[in-house]
């Protein structure tokens, strides 16, 4: 039985983006009292994992992480313990030292640092203690963690409302969303370029995130790129791709849509392994479904 | 976790408004819960254009608007509402200041985003024109939500900015 209690929605400007938060299921009292702990969750993200400012653990940890051990918070290091499974499965093709590149594409201002980022670093060189706590770089590097900790925000909003007994949630971050709940909900896909038809999504009780390049063009090699790398060719990703991933959390949705952008259907057993789905569409081959949902 | 995918054909959407609208709360449901059980009294102002200037020239944002709604609130600190310039239309915020001028709340209280640039521009869109058949499905008015590249909040920061450089020059100083 649904009750008749009323459906609250509001938004914020965080992550970068708009967060809306959706509540069915509460009184209208509750659903305010939810939807505030939801925002200072993702709140909580945002000034941890902020690439740019200047005293989240992501800067403590670009400005020295390669000469000293430093301790984070439990969320950050959950993040990074999640981006290194992923970093693992896709043989790097999400990376989280990518910073270096996007910083000489000029899409991330230059962080403060000890020392200058070595070329050869990736994932493998972030090492997390034993202790849940506390992480080294075992060369300098950057790391930028802005695709995978939106759709960690969006997890732990969800919880958090979950814990006051709502029936149905959505939280959207910029379009990074997850939703709880018995009912379907339908999202449309958002295409950088024309296209003859409106791509939906029917969900339920799943987290969806998109990707494509369109949105920070720049000229690479005399092409129009995004802001996607492709960590084994160390070029960026044609901004005319498209990806969204489905899965259980919206942190595996957000990060496994970088390394869909850069494999394509290669990207299959990955996908597999982590039980999401992708609809994958570029140009020249439209649209393709990537993995299934195991029966 | 369920998932389906379809493609709807954007010939049968044509006459439906290719916009994704949302209003989250009133002017005065914020106010009430940014400030609850407090009076709020407006002290609406013009900025005048010495102000806008200062303000522009501090934060690099235009002041489009020298009208400012603001209202003091008996508890302490002020309410302001506002609107920023998306990328298509005006979005309504409500930002919330303590007696000191730092920010408590900020609300959207309506958004607005385009189902794609290629559905807003009107060459594409007349494409379609004649090829409508049957009636135009409801689609649009049962999507919950847009799944894209993220759009950036930038337009809003940039507002709150402009807002808290208004609160500086032209609240505090009086």
């Amino acid at each position: 039985m649904r009750s008749p209690l009323p459906r609250i929605e509001r938004a914020r400007p965080l992550l970068g983006t708009t967060v809306s938060i959706r509540v069915e299921g509460l009184a209208e009292d509750k659903a305010h009292r939810a939807i505030d702990a939801a925002f200072a969750e993702i709140a909580l993200v945002h000034g941890l994992m902020s690439f740019q400012e200047q005293d989240s653990d992501i800067s403590r940890l670009n400005y020295d992480a390669c000469d000293r051990t430093i301790e984070v918070h439990p969320a950050t290091f959950e993040v990074l313990h999640w981006a290194g499974r992923i970093a693992e499965a896709s043989a790097g093709a999400f990376d989280v030292t990518v910073a270096p590149k996007l910083v000489a594409w000029d899409l991330l201002p230059a962080p403060r640092c000890r020392r200058q980022p070595d070329p050869a670093a990736c994932w493998r060189d972030v090492e997390l203690g034993d202790d849940c706590s506390s992480v080294r770089f075992r060369r300098p590097l950057w790391i930028d963690v802005s695709g995978i900790a939106k759709g960690y925000a969006v997890d732990r909003a969800i919880e958090c409302i979950a814990h006051f007994g709502a029936q149905q949630v959505c939280v959207n971050a910029g379009g990074d969303l997850r939703v709880i709940g018995p009912d379907e909900e339908r999202i449309a896909l958002q295409l950088p370029m024309p296209a003859d038809a409106l791509p939906v999504l029917n969900i339920q009780d799943a987290a969806v995130a998109s990707s494509s390049g369109h949105r920070t063009p720049h000229l690479f090699d005399g092409k129009i790129c995004g802001s996607h790398v492709d960590t084994h060719r160390g070029t960026p990703v044609s901004a005319n791709r498209f990806a969204s991933v489905v899965a259980e959390t919206c942190l595996l949705a957000d990060a496994l849509t970088k390394p869909v952008l850069a494999l394509g259907s290669e990207s299959e057993d990955m996908l597999r392994a982590f039980g999401a789905i992708a609809y994958f569409h570029d140009p020249a081959s439209g649209w393709r479904q990537i993995a299934a949902i195991s029966p | 976790m369920r998932a389906a995918f379809s493609l709807v054909p954007f010939a049968t959407l044509a006459l439906v408004e290719p916009a994704h609208a949302v209003v989250y709360m009133s002017l005065e449901q914020a106010q009430t819960m940014m400030f609850p059980g407090a009076t709020l009294t407006p002290d609406f102002r013009m900025l005048s254009k010495e102000q806008a200037g200062a303000i522009e020239k501090a934060v690099g944002v235009a002041v489009r608007n020298r009208d400012l709604k603001i209202w003091r609130v008996s508890t302490g600190g002020w309410f302001i509402a506002d609107q920023v310039v998306g990328k298509h239309e005006y979005i309504p915020i409500a930002l919330g200041l303590d007696a000191g001028g730092a920010v408590m709340a900020v609300e959207i209280l309506e958004y607005r985003e385009a189902y794609g640039d290629q559905v807003r521009n009107p060459a594409w869109r007349g494409q379609f024109t004649g090829k409508r058949h049957g009636a135009a499905p409801t689609l649009t008015k049962d999507i919950q939500n847009i799944s894209g590249a993220t759009l950036s909040s930038r337009h809003i920061t940039d507002g709150i900015k402009r807002l808290l450089a208004t609160y500086a020059l032209a609240i505090a100083q009086d």
